[in-house]
């Protein structure tokens, strides 16, 4: 087993019908991946992309048996949407939308936690195990298999990334987006634990930003014992404080935001932090020795 | 989005939360009006932190003393904004000042309040202490309770705290708020609360709920230069910075990873500008008229790396966008992703250039605003 994902995860696509849903189901299976449902709320059951379509997640899950979900619904919609598929039963679930409420982010993550499932996101593109499972829709050519763990608060940051790690011959164990908001389903200090626990992964790169805490607690991990080699990439550095980048969380409100101090904070615990995407490859070689 | 004292402590007072009975002015001839006693605290009302400590609140003890302080603070400036009003509240006296607060803390997945025995504006000194409980309904007075024992010895002043940080909690998840302040929260003679200010900070990913939140969304637009307000409407994201290469890019961390890039190479980017969140040939061409029509901008850098964003239809939207374009600013574009193959083709056919690394675009880039 890899991380959270792997060939056995049965997926389903919620919203399935919408131009993204169909992108994504076929994108997905193109990857290898295995999609046994869709569903399409208020719409008749006509399978989308030969995988059969359901009215909600309960018979989905029922019927076809999911066991991982991605929800293409938009951030009025999410709260509904992720709640039904986990009392359905997908022990993970990926919500990619941005523009999420954060009380109804504190509701989801409880609501996963709860359940014993795993949330990824909001605001991200999901995850992927490469040669093994995506539940995503990140560019299936940026990866490939091997033993470095990757964490992202940024979607197209980590397509970027693990697109140099991979021409580079560097392969991924396992690739999280946990996304850019403040409240996340699955935090960095869990995706941490995740990587840490994988026997397939043997160092770990992070690619973070300004605002937030989660660059600490690579930090924190890289100063325990028997933590794996660490590396990391935090973007943010010609921000202005005081404006929010896009991202709900990347904003400097405090030195402790910074790119500047979270760098010294991640060096003073030996991780090999890259200073810009030019020596990403370099700081992912040291990392994995 | 941070409510003005004013607002936020309408907000508490609806909620229960005493605060002084304030006057709320527009102009300084209206400090007339004011018919309750002197001492009297006289305040701007702005949205951004740190008023006190730029001199944004004033005690006046007459009412010429406080035309003349009215005058003064509405000609102030806080972090490039001039006081819309002014809140005149009575001078109260108190034995103690307090610091609580409700907030997003990420960390704990959920909210934490925070508090500390002494408030003030320098609070952020003195770090408060912290219950992180996350999830609303894991709020446990009696932990709380535990945490500020041996921090707060007034016990009834520490039952009073308990019960109002529930209340700030019930205010934060009703309305939508990352966070909910109360600095100085005063400790009146006879052991009462008191709100003397409320930083309130609403979440704009909730307008679609809250119908205040999107007003002031739309008013706090208005604020923005002409470039940004022109870019939000089109629902691009935009930040305006001061260089003068435009980045038209794809996702936050993208976006700064080129900016750090830029920057790393000696050039200054003009804005933060992410189009994933229009990523149409509308939105690009916004981008574009947006950059070619600013002045100070000497060169544009295309940077996209696409996932849900596909290359291959950004690629036709470029082909078809520099055919038609008038400016002659110089362009250097690099975009990979989902549809890359495609993308390549179709920027060949067009005789444009898509450098294979952002290093290779970077050095054109260099090589293309350099004086001659």
């Amino acid at each position: 087993m890899s991380v959270l994902i792997d060939g056995a995860s049965r997926i389903l696509i919620y919203g399935i019908a919408g131009n993204f849903g169909r992108f994504s189901a076929r994108d997905l299976v193109a990857s290898g991946s295995v999609v046994v449902a869709g569903v399409a709320t208020g719409r008749d059951t006509t399978p989308i992309e030969g995988i059969p379509v359901f009215p909600d997640a309960h018979t989905a899950c029922r019927s076809a048996g999911a066991t991982a979900a991605i929800v293409y619904v938009p951030a009025p919609a999410a709260l509904d949407a992720v709640l039904e598929v986990l009392d359905a039963g997908c022990k993970v679930v990926v919500y990619p939308g941005d523009g999420l409420p954060v009380q109804d982010a504190i509701a989801l993550r409880a609501a996963a936690r709860q359940r014993g499932a795993t949330l990824i996101g909001p605001n991200t593109p999901g995850l992927i195990s490469p040669g093994k499972a995506k539940l995503g829709f990140m560019p299936s050519h940026c990866y490939t298999p091997g033993p470095l763990g990757l964490i992202s608060r940024s979607g197209s940051l980590s397509y970027e990334a693990g697109w140099r790690l991979t021409s580079a011959g560097l392969g991924q164990s396992c690739c999280i987006g946990i996304g850019g908001d403040p409240v996340k389903g699955l935090n960095a200090a869990e995706a941490i634990e995740l990587l840490h626990a994988d026997h397939e992964t043997t160092a770990i790169m992070y690619l973070g930003e300004i605002g937030g805490s989660d660059e600490y607690a690579l930090a924190r991990y890289a100063m325990r014992t028997d933590a794996k080699p660490t590396a990391a990439l935090i973007v943010g550095a010609a921000a202005p404080a005081g404006k929010k980048m896009g991202h709900a969380a990347a904003l400097v409100g405090s030195a402790l935001d910074s790119q500047a101090t979270k760098v010294a904070a991640l060096r003073a615990a030996r991780v090999h932090v890259a200073d810009t995407l030019r020596s990403l490859v370099d700081a992912a070689r040291a990392a994995l020795g | 989005m941070m409510m003005t004292e004013y607002a936020g402590k309408s907000l508490l007072l609806a909620h229960g939360v005493p605060v002084p009975s304030g006057l709320l002015i527009h102009k300084s001839i209206q400090v007339q009006r004011w018919r309750q006693s002197y001492p009297a605290a006289i305040k701007a009302q702005v949205a951004s932190g740190g008023r006190g400590k730029a001199g944004g609140v004033v005690r006046v003890n007459r009412q010429e003393e406080a035309e003349d302080a009215a005058q003064r603070l509405f000609a102030l400036e806080f972090a490039g904004e001039r006081p819309s009003a002014l809140l005149i509240e009575p001078w109260v006296e108190h034995t103690r000042e307090l610091y609580l607060a409700v907030t997003i803390d990420g960390d704990a997945g959920g909210y934490s309040t925070l508090y500390a025995p002494e408030g003030g504006i320098e609070v952020e000194d003195n770090a408060p202490i912290k219950y992180a409980f996350g999830a609303p309904q894991d709020f446990r007075a009696h932990a709380l309770r535990a945490l500020l024992s041996p921090i707060e010895r007034d016990a009834a002043v520490r039952e009073r705290v308990i019960a109002l940080a529930r209340r700030l909690l019930f205010i934060a998840t009703s309305v939508d708020a990352t966070t909910v302040e109360i600095n100085p929260l005063a400790v009146l003679a006879d052991g009462k609360l008191l709100a003397l200010d409320a930083k309130i900070v609403r979440d704009e990913a909730a307008a679609f709920r809250q119908a205040d939140i999107a007003a002031e969304t739309t008013r706090a637009r208005k604020r923005e230069p002409r470039m940004v307000q022109r870019a939000l409407a089109g629902n691009l994201m935009m930040v305006g910075l001061d260089g003068d290469i435009g980045l038209i890019s794809g996702g936050a961390g993208m976006t700064m990873a080129g900016m750090d890039m830029l920057a790393a190479a000696g050039l200054k980017p003009a804005c933060f500008l992410d189009c994933s969140s229009n990523p149409t040939p509308a939105g690009y061409q916004l981008a574009f008229d947006l950059l070619d029509a600013e002045a100070r901008v000497k060169a544009i850098l295309v940077s996209i790396f696409g996932g849900g964003t596909h290359v291959d239809r950004v690629a036709k939207t470029l082909k078809e966008l520099m055919e038609n374009r008038k400016s002659r600013k110089p362009v250097v574009i690099r975009i990979n992703g989902t549809g890359r193959q495609r993308a390549d083709a179709i920027l060949q056919e067009a005789g444009l250039h898509n450098h294979p690394t952002l290093e290779s675009a970077l050095d054109a880039m260099v090589a293309a605003v350099q004086p001659r």
